[in-house]
């Protein structure tokens, strides 16, 4: 091989370099998101973001790729900022429970997400900065009434931006339950059939697990029970409450009694347990999440993804239904109007654009026309039982409640309490804390 | 050198004077270790459990009514009887399996028997998982699902599947499974050291008397174990004390309240109903529980002039 001549090799040198000068661009764009910040890392303004780890860290790389492109736009359109990214881990009662505290202590993030469960508690503790200024009062007025009730303050000011909602519905394989069960009744009978063909029966969370609670409050809900009177103490065990309350337990422990579910509902803790079964194909019947849906699809083979199909939760009658509505909101933890104004937009950012990438559920009506993504036919059902969607009770004494409610769900499905047992003994506890809290 | 000797001692009654003489300066920066990172947390978290402190970030204010409200919960009997049969089960599993371990890995390493490293370093690969690995694994392990790991041995074996973690007597035994198969390394590996330091001696004695092996174990081996056991058990009950992790990610605490011990109480007191105040008191307890059985163990420890 002959060896290259000197003009050669400085026109080699220069092309080279010409080429490293058009890459860099290129490269500083890519590196604009890193796994600690968005923007140049020696931009003017900082803004710290806690998020979660299921969009622009998600162990999902299309997500992850899809969130750092609308990141990059985003920042882009804000030079001289950076956002420095803190994640949240994964056990989210600690992290909200840290930036509350740190917040308070004046060492919290500028901007975050929280989990709506948790808005009373921060509202009340104060550490909320308005973002009244940064959205027009057409798309304040559009937000679904529950939204915005638990956004606003007394004052009416807009304290975060609940930027997708979720709800809880029932998933079938139409393959074993062709018809959607509409009562208890129908859907004992259902999980049972299926028992019958050698799968699990109907399977939920029943585990030590927020989730555990608040899908079992839909029973509760749909009857027309209240958790909480309007100064937040807990009524559900008192008068007609208490009936509903007790029929609802004795729903779901009537279905272990009787087979229609295994006792292992006790152990799932994760909505992923439950997905992991149906697509193992053990389950035919489930109470999920309506996220679960783009996973199913996602995770099965078409033609045994096309047979799956949700409906809404059932109910004692097929007119009482309820379904709880959840979600998560981004807020402004800072009094800088400028970080204010930053943390808006990527609220914004989120809910529109980043639900339509993830197809969630958005929490204003104008959005699902926007985008194309919310035309599939599931999200009509969707649609149709957030009409009888219930959020948490807005308190901060919330918390303890579910806790209390998990305990004696945990009982009661494992027959070690009678439901009234349970009831009393979760009462009795919940009061006093809540006289003392 | 005697001329030195002779200076420091002309100087001595200067330097008894100084305040920067004596064991003082020397002791300083221990005692300010233990002061700001030991010994501060635990006066906070006592004069926290004094005042209704709480992560919502209310005016706080002195009070006992936090510390009254916890002892009268009416969980914390439950969670009581879960700590005491938890730990108590897991030090006995721990220091059982440790010793025998132990025992095992000396008389193959004096018999020469390949493979006795390895052994330990299996042994020891339990130890340095984390807890929440820890519990996360033998989740997997006990899942009841179809497809569990354990349950689908036992039908290949027509063995009918058991409900590990869904019924409340089994999970506790299942917990403790969990528990011990992580903190048996910890006791393997005191015990291990304090068999090898026991002077060949005594064993050749008994040999030439005709002891047999379990009169072996009985009277030499134990009782020149007797400060390393318990010394290992004071260790282990306070780690077990203080477990929560590898239960929060098995069970979480469930059924119900069926696994809830007392660490695990605490913590989901303050992060889950932000009772900064009620979390402090139930920590000063599972500080006196501690303290109580570190105490108890202590008395039978060999005294100095026995072991003279």
């Amino acid at each position: 091989m002959a060896r290259p001549s000197k003009t050669s090799l400085i026109a080699n040198c220069l092309g080279a370099t010409a080429l490293s000068l058009i890459a860099l661009p290129a490269f500083a764009q890519e590196s604009l998101v890193t796994r600690d910040r968005v923007g140049p890392a020696d931009a003017e303004n900082v803004l710290t973001f806690r998020l979660t780890a299921y969009d622009l860290y998600s162990a999902d790389p299309a997500t992850a790729e899809g969130f750092a492109e609308l990141f990059t736009d985003f920042i882009q359109q804000h030079p001289g900022w950076r956002i420095d990214t803190q994640l949240q881990t994964g056990n989210l009662n600690e992290e909200q429970a840290r930036i509350l505290e740190q917040s308070q202590a004046g060492r919290g993030p500028d901007c975050a997400m929280i989990d709506s469960a948790q808005l009373a508690t921060f509202k009340q503790a104060g550490v909320l900065a308005p973002m009244n200024d940064f959205f027009t009062e057409a798309e304040i007025a559009d937000l679904f009434p529950f939204v915005r009730d638990g956004v606003s303050d007394e004052e009416g000011n807009l304290l975060a931006l609940w930027w997708f909602t979720d709800l809880r519905v029932l998933y079938r394989n139409t393959e074993y339950v062709p018809e959607a069960p509409q009562t208890w009744e129908e859907t004992e009978a259902a999980a049972l059939a299926t028992v019958e063909q050698g799968l699990e029966g109907i399977l939920f969370n029943g585990g030590r697990t927020e989730g555990t609670a608040f899908d079992w409050m839909a029973f509760f809900w749909a009857q027309g029970g209240e958790l909480v009177d309007e100064n937040g103490r807990p009524i559900f065990h008192e008068g007609e409450n208490r009936e509903k309350f007790l029929r609802a337990l004795e729903f779901v422990d009537g279905l272990v009694e009787s087979g229609a579910a295994p006792q292992r509902v006790t152990t799932i803790t994760t909505y992923d347990d439950i997905t992991a079964s149906a697509a193992a194909g053990t389950t035919a019947l489930f109470i999920g999440g309506n996220w679960q849906y783009a996973q199913l699809q996602s995770t099965l083979p078409p033609e045994e993804a096309a047979k799956w199909e949700v409906s809404e939760l059932p109910g004692p009658t097929a007119e009482e239904r309820a379904t709880g509505t959840g979600g998560w909101a981004i807020a402004a933890l800072t009094d800088d109007p400028a970080k204010v104004e930053i943390c808006a937009g990527i609220a914004k950012l989120y809910a529109g654009p980043g639900n339509a990438f993830q197809r969630l559920l958005p929490t204003s009506a104008a959005l699902y026309d926007e985008y194309d993504e919310f035309a599939g036919a599931e999200f009509g059902v969707f649609a149709a039982a957030l009409e009888n969607g219930q959020a948490r009770p807005g308190v901060p004494f919330y918390p303890e409640i579910s806790t209390q409610i998990q305990v004696l769900l945990g009982e009661v499905l494992s027959q070690s309490k009678e439901p009234e047992q349970a009831l009393d003994d979760a009462a009795a506890a919940l009061i006093a804390a809540y006289d003392r809290l | 050198m005697n001329k030195l000797s002779g200076a420091a001692l002309r100087q001595s009654p200067t330097r008894r004077a100084s305040p920067l003489s004596g064991p003082l300066p020397w002791l300083l920066p221990v005692l300010l270790m233990i002061g700001v990172f030991y010994l501060y947390p635990i006066l906070d978290a006592l004069r926290l459990a004094f005042t209704n402190a709480s992560l919502i970030g209310r005016e706080e204010t002195y009070t006992t009514r936090s510390i009254l409200a916890m002892l009268a919960n009416p969980a914390l009997g439950t969670v009581l009887r879960n700590t005491a049969v938890f730990t108590g089960a897991s030090v006995i599993g721990q220091v059982l399996l440790g010793l025998a371990i132990a025992l095992l890995v000396v008389r193959g390493e004096r018999n020469r028997l390949p493979g006795m490293l390895a052994l330990r370093t299996i042994v020891l690969t339990a130890w340095v998982i984390p807890g929440v690995a820890n519990g996360i694994i033998w989740s997997m392990l006990f899942n009841e699902a179809p497809y569990g790991a354990i349950n689908s041995a036992l039908r290949l074996l027509d063995i009918p599947p058991v409900a590990w973690l869904s019924n409340p007597a089994n999970a506790m035994i299942s917990t403790i499974i969990a528990n011990v198969w992580q903190g048996t390394a910890f006791s393997m590996i005191v015990l291990y050291a304090a068999i090898k330091s026991i002077d060949p001696v005594l064993y050749e004695a008994a040999a030439v008397d005709g002891a047999r092996p379990w009169e072996r174990l009985w009277f030499i081996t134990l009782p020149q174990l007797r400060a390393a056991l318990i010394v290992n058990a004071i260790l282990v009950t306070i780690q077990t004390l203080n477990t929560f992790d590898a239960i929060i990610s098995l069970t979480g605490g469930g059924p119900g309240r069926a696994t809830e011990v007392l660490s695990l109480f605490t913590y989901n007191t303050v992060f889950y109903s932000y009772d900064l105040a009620g979390g402090s008191a139930l920590s000063m307890l599972m500080l006196l529980i501690s303290l109580g059985l570190a105490c108890v163990y202590a008395l039978f420890l060999p005294r100095p002039e026995a072991i003279r």
